[in-house]
């Protein structure tokens, strides 16, 4: 224990001094060859160490010194003032120390300075608990180092309460048995004092069992701190030591066992062997490989030259993807302003179906810098990866043509005049649609019949009116006598046909005229009970010269032969009379002895022939009227046909349907037409060829009528030419219904047309 | 007999023998769904359409013969070996067999995809031709982050990477570069490469977003075969211009992220030894052997043509010295910004700038370690920022936005910079993949970029002089580009003017015949007074139209349904075209007439 009492103001025998001094030098000594002993930097690291080194060794130079001064101050207590400065330094060092890190210290000192201050206050306790604390560990210490060193205390009443002496002179007694007097008491005022003077004040501690101050040396308050710590109190401690075995298994005099070695101890081992051959054998054939394997270099020119490539073969061939659409302005992070939709049209594109939907809605950015990422960047690819090898691809063939390239050639429009071009007259008169009109075979009349119950007979060259006659019923059909000198005109209006004399040509031609009208009266009185067809009489009403042939139905159409004596009328709910054929001269009528199928529409007479055609709704069939049988069934393929045509040479045929399609039968050539020209949106009213140019004319209710270049060769190997002319327009549309008839100039290549806007107009070339 | 029935034990014929649908194939195959779809992927096998789809409509057909070529191929057998393999490492693995584990895994069989190569491409044009989505894919996962989850691999990203910039260090050292266009989905480039024009997109360098419902494993295994493709591409490309491939890079450069430039000086360093080591007596050889040929070709010639025509035969033997470099346009690329020098940003684009300048003939550098000069170097004629205000300004360099550049490439000439300054918003940037006039809609920007490419194909003789000079006097060539644009406009109008008065008169001239036709008919009928006339005026203009129409019309009426039905989706198209150029116009009238009175 190195508790050096310097500081003692009771000076005592001098011999006990100097016997501690003894004591203290060897001790003071023995301390750093503890220190070196021991080594070992288990708790603390080597500055550490090493620090504490140099602290001993001033520590013990201190000791000396302090002999030395001691020796001095036995005299008297002058040396104070050199104590204090080493006490400084000291406790410069120990101030460092604390620095380190070791709060624990900095307590330990307030609490020592307390205890040394309040010594005689309420802290009592307190101070005897660490007085006591540190009496132990410090007989702990002197245990651990050595027994031998150990100084026994001035006292010897033992380990009992002190308080028993509380109240005596003495606190205890010495080894001789004298009585141990109590110190004097120090003043609180000194003691402050020399708190104040003495740096070292600190590390003081009152000793009340032996009632005497102790002042601990640097090794004590270092082993404070390691128990303040929980660790072992010296340095030296290992708390791990290497295990020693204290058996001697080796030159033991008797074995353990008395067994003799197996015979397995000394034969190699079989299933060893086994092992290592299959290793050798899996080795030797390469199934394990002991070194890595080379790293090769991957790649190499694959292609070579690429001349002795040969071609793909014994599979289909590749077809490659169709490149990535290349991006246009509109993707750019800046296009120009007019390719950024407005907000109403980005609102617009909510309402769209979602594949009509743009994908894409441009942008602008001002700046390259503030272009955000793409966030569809992976979307987009992966949708690629997945047209790549999910989508069918096939060869399309891209056309790539002029659309003008499709388009036949046609002759010149200009060699194929004359045709009507303009519209070169109105006729205006009319107060209703104008549903049907007919040329006079000199060409020099027209007559036209409208739906507000009226026909008037026009001058074709100047437009004027010759005559009105009102029939009273809406006019159906109208149509001259093919005869020049017969100009009687058969009007079908409701269930009547009249058969109008129009007082035209000279008087000759009315004496026969009138003559022949005439003799229908007499002939149509006397056959009116035998015939049950149609009643002719004699037409009063009007007071025009006319017979009036009454039917059991409507009458929609009426036509003449072409010779001017028969004519033909069609009551399309007729039955079995829907057609009916009358004999002018005879004034008879007959039926026809055919069966139709279907509802007819129209018939005509072949031009040259006794041949007669009645269009169904669908089909067109040829009678012969000599033979009485059926020649032929014309399959039109179309949904309703509305009206017929013949060409004047008699071999060719156009049908006109409710479709707006146009179908030209080559009679010669097949039931099948020849051509359907689909040329008008609405409902083709009629059709009509001209006499004698290569023209044709189609008139509907989308208020156009097309003319037509038909052109039918004599020889048989040449087809019909058909080139379109010319569209005229000029009819004004009224109650949905456009262009209802059209008729060719007999002998010009005009067009009339008459329409629902009670207007009939003539073309011209 | 109804012709469906097919007697027991005969064949099928027709397309139900021929195609089959995919989960026939699998089962033929005999493997799972998801190899046969790698499988698929690898060997560039897809659903062909058969004419009848016996199976229903809601199948994918495959054609026979294309499945029992996958049957055939090697990488079938392989990846059913494969799957052993794994099944033994997980069976060593559940076992406890530490050292068959070890052993196992470290050993897994591998696959090379080469020969497939080969033979999907069996000339390296084919592979070229179909580069795009290759490049494509490449460069957008040189961009994307690794992530675990989906198995996407750093060692990959790293790949793609160096693929990437492999391919455009060669683009930009051979100045194969032809188009450059920044969108909003990333930046466009198209190369002309042997004739074949490559066009690829890079998304824009910037974080990018992974989304969920995308099937990784399917855009992997296309990742993993245009790997390969582009590796193999790359090393014949630089083998062809004689450089070792696997190029070995600066690592400090490499450290910076710069690998773009590490890869062209290895480019340039590599050429340029070899063009003086062994290239050089090569090439010695050839032009030897060149000479030697035309010697022999003029010797030959010189018999038959008289002897005063020694000049033709010179340009002959130049033109065979000459015809192996270059051609035309990539000598243009290559000289195009010449003598110039430009310093980017901090907040420019560097990699795209650091391609695209090289690529056409420039020298650039950059802010930052291993940049090849600094920003004070006086000799830099351009600066690229990108911010709103420029602080410090050398006087010597002109600052610009950097589609200044991309707009220049586009359109082959130095454009003007005023409209590229620093805080400008910039003229719009536009596609230089659309063909305006068969769009029918010529952007105004486009027009004046050709007018400036017009006026520089006149002096086309003086530009790289003048080029010079006038970077060096950018005042000059501001007041230059103002005057060309004030020329052009007054030149536009011009043209304007004169199609107006042009059209004007062919209306009247119309107005006159119509005219004529209608007083004709007045005169005959008599009834027509001058207000009918004037009303005859007004009508006629769309009774020309309708003349027209029917003009058009009449041809087909005679045409035949089926050419009839194609003219009438012809004209759908057209019309379609039309309305989306009426469109821009209308937006771009729009806009106009929103800005005039802004300005007022």
């Amino acid at each position: 224990m190195g508790a050096v009492g310097k500081k003692d103001k009771m000076k005592k025998e001098e011999e006990e001094k100097e016997e501690r001094v003894e004591e203290e030098a060897p001790r003071a000594r023995s301390v750093p060859e503890v220190l070196d002993g021991g080594g070992s930097p288990v708790d603390s690291g080597s500055d550490y160490e090493d620090y504490s080194d140099d602290g001993d060794s001033e520590d013990y130079e201190l000791s000396e010194e302090d002999l030395e001064s001691g020796e001095e101050g036995a005299a008297g207590s002058g040396s104070d003032q050199d104590e204090s400065e080493d006490g400084n330094s000291e406790e410069f060092e120990l101030l460092e120390e604390s620095e380190s890190g070791e709060s624990d210290s900095q307590e330990h000192k307030g609490s020592v300075k307390t205890s040394n201050k309040g010594e005689s206050s309420n802290d009592h306790a307190r101070i005897d608990d660490s007085g006591s604390e540190i009496s132990e560990t410090d007989q702990r210490a002197e245990e651990s180092d050595s027994s031998e060193d150990e100084v026994p205390s001035r006292n010897t009443i033992g380990d009992v309460p002190l308080e028993w002496y509380k109240d005596e002179e003495h606190i205890g007694y010495n080894v001789k048995g004298k009585k141990i007097k109590k110190k004097e008491r120090q003043d609180k005022l000194d003691a402050f004092l020399a708190s104040a003077d003495d740096s070292k004040n600190w590390r003081k501690i009152n000793d009340e069992y032996n009632d005497e101050v102790v002042e601990l040396t640097k090794d004590e308050t270092r082993l404070i701190r390691r128990l303040l710590k929980g660790k072992a109190p010296h340095a030296g401690f290992d708390p791990y030591p290497d295990y020693v075995d204290f058996f001697k298994w080796d030159d033991a005099k008797h074995p353990l066992s008395n067994a003799p070695e197996p015979k397995r101890r000394f034969i190699p081992s079989k299933w060893e062997a086994k092992r290592v051959a299959k290793y050798v054998r899996a080795i030797r054939e390469g199934l394990i490989k002991l070194d890595k394997p080379k790293e090769e270099p991957r790649f190499y020119n694959l292609w070579g030259d690429d001349l002795n490539s040969k071609d793909k073969a014994g599979h289909l061939a590749y077809i490659p993807a169709p490149k990535p659409k290349l991006p246009g302005h509109d993707e750019s992070y800046n296009p120009s302003l007019e390719y950024i939709p407005t907000q109403e049209e980005i609102n617009s594109y909510q309402l769209m179906y979602e594949e009509d939907r743009p994908k894409f809605i441009p942008r602008r950015y001002t700046s390259l810098k503030s272009v955000p990422a793409y966030e569809n960047a992976v979307n987009d690819s992966f949708e690629r990866c997945m047209d790549l090898y999910m989508s069918y691809r096939a060869w399309k063939k891209r056309l790539n043509i002029d659309p003008e390239s499709l388009k036949p050639k046609l002759p010149s429009r200009k060699d194929l005049k004359p045709y009507p071009v303009t519209c070169y007259l109105e006729y205006r008169g009319h107060e209703g649609a104008v549903v049907s009109i007919s040329t006079e075979a000199s060409g020099q009349w027209i007559a036209s019949g409208s739906a507000d119950g009226t026909v008037r007979i026009w001058e074709v060259e100047t437009g004027r009116c010759r005559g009105v006659w009102t029939i009273g019923e809406p006019v159906q059909c109208v149509s001259w006598n093919p005869l020049s000198e017969l100009p009687i005109l058969a009007i079908a209006a409701g269930q009547d046909v009249l058969l109008l004399n129009t007082g035209l040509g000279n008087e000759e031609d009315q004496k026969n005229i009138q003559e022949l009208l005439q003799v229908e009266i007499s002939g149509t009185a006397g056959d009116s009970d035998e015939q049950p067809l149609v009643s002719w009489l004699q037409d009063d009403r009007c007071k025009h010269e006319a017979i009036r042939l009454r039917h059991f139905k409507t009458v929609t159409s009426v036509e003449w032969h072409r010779k001017g004596d028969y004519l033909s009328t069609v009551t399309p709910a007729g039955e079995s009379r829907a057609i009916l054929i009358h004999q002018l001269s005879k004034k008879i009528t007959q039926k026809i002895p055919f069966k139709l199928h279907g509802l007819p529409v129209s018939s005509v007479f072949h031009p040259s022939r006794s041949i007669f055609f009645v269009s169904t709704k669908k089909n067109v069939r040829v009678y012969d009227l000599l033979k009485q049988k059926l020649i032929k069934k014309l399959e039109t393929g179309l949904r309703e046909v509305s009206s017929i045509a013949i060409h004047p040479q008699g071999d060719n045929l156009i049908v006109g349907s409710r479709e707006g399609k146009l179908c030209w039968f080559d009679m010669d050539l097949s039931s099948q037409p020849y051509k359907t020209l689909q040329c008008h949106s609405k409902d083709i009213t009629n059709v009509a060829f001209h006499r004698s140019y290569p023209l044709f004319a189609s008139c509907s209710d989308d208020c156009t009528a097309y003319v037509f270049h038909g052109m039918v060769y004599s020889d048989f190997n040449q087809n019909p030419l058909i080139v379109p002319l010319e569209i005229l327009r000029g009819h004004v549309s009224s109650n949905g219904r456009g262009v209802m008839d059209c008729k060719f100039h007999p002998r010009q290549p005009w067009l009339f047309t008459s329409g629902a806007d009670s207007v009939v107009r003539l073309y011209c070339h | 007999m109804p012709k469906h029935y097919r007697p027991a034990g005969k064949k099928k014929e027709g397309n139900a023998a021929k195609y089959v649908t995919r989960s026939q194939a699998v089962k033929l195959l005999q493997v799972s769904l998801v190899t046969f779809r790698r499988l698929c992927i690898l060997k560039g096998v897809f659903p062909r359409e058969p004419k009848k789809k016996v199976k229903g409509n809601h199948h994918t057909y495959y054609h026979l013969k294309d499945i029992l070529f996958v049957k055939h191929d090697p990488l079938l057998e392989k990846f059913r070996e494969m799957r052993t393999y794994e099944k033994k490492i997980k069976k060593a693995e559940a076992k406890k067999n530490k050292d068959l584990y070890e052993r196992l895994r470290t050993r897994k069989p591998t696959y090379t995809l080469d020969r497939l190569i080969l033979e999907r491409y069996p000339k390296f044009v084919d592979a070229l031709r179909d580069l795009d989505d290759c490049l494509s894919m490449v460069h957008l996962f040189a961009a994307l982050p690794a992530l675990e989850r989906e198995n996407i691999e750093v060692k990959r990203i790293h790949n793609c990477r160096k693929l990437s910039h492999e391919w455009q260090a060669y683009i930009a050292r051979t100045h194969k570069l032809r188009k450059v266009f920044i969108s909003v989905k990333g930046i466009y480039y198209q190369a002309e490469v042997e004739g074949q024009k490559i066009t690829w997109l890079t998304p824009h360098a910037l974080q990018q977003v992974l989304p969920e419902d995308v099937d990784y494993n399917v855009m992997l295994t296309f990742l993993e075969f245009y790997e390969t493709l582009l590796a193999f591409s790359n090393f014949k490309l630089y083998h062809s211009i004689n450089v070792n491939y696997p190029p070995i890079l600066d690592p400090q450069l490499e450290a910076l992220a710069e690998e773009l430039y590490a890869l062209s000086r290895y480019l340039d360093a590599n050429t340029r030894s070899s063009h003086a080591s062994g290239s050089d007596q090569v090439e010695g050889q050839q032009n030897e052997k060149q000479h030697d040929e035309s010697d022999l070709r003029l010797a030959q010639l010189q018999h038959q043509l008289p002897h005063n025509e020694p000049g033709v035969l010179m340009h002959l033997v130049e033109d065979a010295a000459g015809e192996d470099e270059e051609d035309e346009d990539t000598k243009e690329c290559k000289n195009f910004f010449k003598d110039m020098k430009f310093f980017l940003g901090r907040e420019v684009p560097r990699e795209s700038l650091l391609f695209v300048i090289p690529a056409f003939g420039g020298i650039v550098s950059w802010e930052g370690d291993g940049a090849p000069f600094r920003e004070a170097d006086q000799s830099i004629t351009h600066q690229i920022v990108d911010r709103p205000t420029q602080g410090h300004k050398f006087l010597s360099r002109e600052y610009v936005q950097p589609q200044w550049i991309y707009d220049c490439v586009n359109a082959r000439i130095i454009l003007p910079t005023e409209g590229y300054l620093v805080g400008r918003v910039p003229p719009p940037h536009l596609s230089p993949f659309v063909d305006n006039e068969a769009e029918g809609y010529v952007p105004d920007y486009a027009e004046t970029i050709k007018r400036l490419q017009a006026a520089a194909r006149n002096e086309v003789l003086p530009m790289p002089g003048t080029v010079k000079e006038d970077l060096e006097d950018p005042q000059r060539l501001l007041v230059e580009g103002i005057i060309d644009r004030a020329e052009a406009n007054e030149a536009a109008e011009k043209k304007r003017k004169m199609a107006t008065l042009e059209k004007q008169y062919h209306d009247e001239l119309k107005m006159e015949l119509e005219g004529a036709q209608y007083s004709s008919s007045m005169v005959n009928q008599n009834i027509e007074s001058n207000a009918a006339s004037g009303e005859a005026r007004e009508e006629s203009v769309p009774d020309l139209q309708q003349i027209a129409d029917d003009s058009a019309n009449m041809s087909k009426i005679v045409m035949s349904r089926k050419k009839r039905r194609l003219l009438e989706a012809m004209e759908i198209g057209k019309k379609r075209k039309q309305a989306n150029v009426d469109l821009l116009n209308e937006r771009k009238k729009k806009n106009e007439a929103g800005q005039a009175p802004k300005k007022k």
